[in-house]
């Protein structure tokens, strides 16, 4: 839990900055701890940087200032081996970002068989498992645009799942569904929660956040501006802007 | 898929589409016109039309000769069809079968080389072999601009700059300069210091310049796959080459394909320019036959047909090949 949280995180970012080439400030020193098994719900209007200072985790964003520590490899700086630690974190995108070409098997194998080096009935077997636990084991043979916006976002955490990262980081993963299908994605993670995996998500969820974060993180203009316990975030906001945004968020 | 290739063929037979044949009547009407306008023209220069004349340089009936390998004795058999020459310093007789006209007479004494008879063999004429030689130059220079074409289109979107500058002198270069003058320099310098043949020089030449405006259709290609392709590959830990070769080059290459071969009917009418170092290609045989037929219209008209074929074939192969790409979802 959020008051308790391990001697040494898991995910480390250390007054983060990133500037982009035209001057603007993405990021300002953002400072965010992940302990193992812990659950952080980043929220915030949007261009606030919270998509930014997720994809800082996993390299694929750069940043400017600042330190970035996963599982005690640091990700900053040239000679960071961006590929070992990416085996280690698992990424689920907006727009799921499936392989087109290949079926829901081959995504699921693609990775594990290239880059782990398993064997073939070894990474089928894995992928067939994930895909149970996702609930799509009978689409193994179908292609991405056959499936659902719901479906294909599980076959994406299937798919992230199939490298067996320590941390998986989800950017905004409900957010280019239709609202019927946002719960099965949800579901989903809620099952990834309860089995201790640490996660990072981003998303305008608010009953997800409610239910499932240990802390709830919330970000506005590039910063990060506070930082809470679920109930007390939502119960007794403290900050003005985050009750500004608590607002409006209710209103719509 | 099936549902909509129903729903198209039901579209096309609905009877709120309008009809269509007229106009392809109409237009198959202008093209009757115009052949008739173009034979009238020729008629108000007295031009004599001698289409009987073509055939014998697409097919030449001229036979094979049956030469005698060594000196030796005629024996011709007695219908005439087959010949034995037994040799003069003795040893086994060799028999000539299935000859359609003999030459040497029962008993002749012949020397070696000397010409025994023909055997009937069709074979290619001039424009044929000329078409053969144009399909060999075309398709080694698409071989090789392929592979140009991919490694400079790949450099242009590469991150390493050297590779990026590399590649972008080389596309405007070739690009900016004429093809003609592209083989004259290969074919008068770059061929006699490297001592190519005029076939190598010229598949040099094209696949340099193919190469060029193939690189520019696989970095579009490429850069057309959605960038989240390349994000989702590495968030997954694949390597650059891993992630190009797995998920980029795989989904651009379905974008590729129709420009590209448009590109390789580009090749192929290209390489009538080869013909001026002293390839006999279909255009230099056509220019051959012209200068000792005096037909230019009919022989003009034929192998403008026969590059038609060529590339009719290519366009046909490849929209086949795209549209079973297409069914992989």
């Amino acid at each position: 839990m959020a008051e308790a949280p391990a001697s040494v995180p898991l995910i480390s970012a250390i007054k983060v900055e990133k500037r982009y080439p035209n001057g603007v400030l993405g990021l300002k020193t953002a400072s965010l701890d992940v302990a193992k098994g812990e659950v952080v719900v980043i929220v915030g209007p949007s261009g606030s940087g919270k998509s930014t200072l997720l994809r800082t985790l996993n390299g694929l964003e750069t940043i400017t200032a600042g330190e970035i520590v996963i599982d005690g490899h640091e990700l900053h700086g040239r000679a960071a081996d961006l590929r070992t630690l990416r085996k280690r974190v698992g990424m689920v995108f907006q727009q799921f970002n499936l392989f087109p070409h290949l079926t829901v098997l081959e995504n699921l194998t693609l990775a594990p068989l290239k880059v782990l080096g398993l064997k073939p009935e070894e990474a089928r077997l894995r992928a067939e498992a994930l895909l149970v636990k996702v609930g799509l084991a009978e689409k193994a043979a179908s292609y991405p645009a056959q499936l659902s916006g719901g479906q294909q976002q599980r076959v994406a955490i299937a798919r992230a799942l199939a490298m067996q990262p320590a941390v998986m980081l989800f950017d905004e993963p409900t957010s280019a569904l239709d609202p019927e299908m946002v719960g099965e994605v949800l579901e989903v993670m809620k099952q990834l929660a309860t089995e201790g995996m640490t996660m990072c998500v981003v998303t305008h969820e608010m009953g997800f956040a409610r239910a499932v974060a240990d802390r709830v993180v919330f970000m506005d203009r590039g910063e990060i501006v506070c930082e809470d316990a679920p109930e007390v975030f939502f119960g007794t906001p403290r900050h003005e802007r985050l009750k500004t945004f608590l607002r409006q968020i209710l209103k719509a | 898929m099936q549902k909509t290739e129903k729903a198209e063929k039901a579209e096309h037979h609905s009877p709120y589409r309008e009809r269509s044949w007229p106009w392809h009547l109409a237009a198959g009407l202008f093209f009757v016109l115009l052949a008739l306008g173009i034979w009238f023209a020729s008629k108000q220069v007295d031009y004599n039309w001698n289409w009987q004349r073509v055939p014998q340089y697409l097919v030449s009936t001229e036979g094979q000769e049956v030469r005698a390998p060594f000196d030796g004795t005629v024996a011709v058999s007695d219908d005439g069809k087959s010949l034995t020459l037994t040799p003069g310093g003795g040893g086994a007789p060799v028999q000539f079968k299935d000859c359609s006209q003999i030459i040497a007479s029962n008993g002749d004494q012949v020397t070696q080389d000397d010409l025994l008879a023909r055997k009937a063999q069709l074979g290619p004429g001039p424009l044929v072999r000329g078409l053969g030689l144009t399909l060999e130059i075309s398709a080694a220079s698409l071989v090789f601009s392929v592979l140009l074409g991919f490694v400079a289109g790949i450099a242009r979107i590469s991150r390493n700059p050297a590779a990026r500058d590399l590649a972008t002198v080389y596309v405007e270069v070739i690009r900016g300069t004429p093809l003609l003058v592209q083989i004259f320099i290969v074919y008068f310098f770059i061929g006699s210091v490297l001592q190519l043949s005029a076939f190598w020089a010229g598949v040099t030449a094209l696949s340099v310049f193919t190469g060029a405006y193939v690189a520019e259709i696989v970095r579009a290609g490429i850069q057309a796959v959605p960038k989240g392709q390349t994000e989702a590959a590495q968030s997954l830990g694949l390597s650059g080459l891993q992630t190009l070769r797995h998920v980029i080059l795989p989904q651009a290459t379905r974008r590729i394909l129709p420009p590209l071969a448009g590109q390789f009917i580009n090749l192929i009418k290209d390489s009538s320019l080869v013909s001026i170092m002293a390839l006999t290609d279909l255009t230099k045989a056509g220019r051959e036959v012209v200068s000792s037929t005096f037909s230019p219209f009919e022989v003009w008209f034929t192998v403008a047909g026969m590059y038609l074929i060529l590339t009719g074939a290519l366009s046909w192969g490849v929209r086949r090949l795209e549209r079973r790409l297409e069914r992989h979802g």
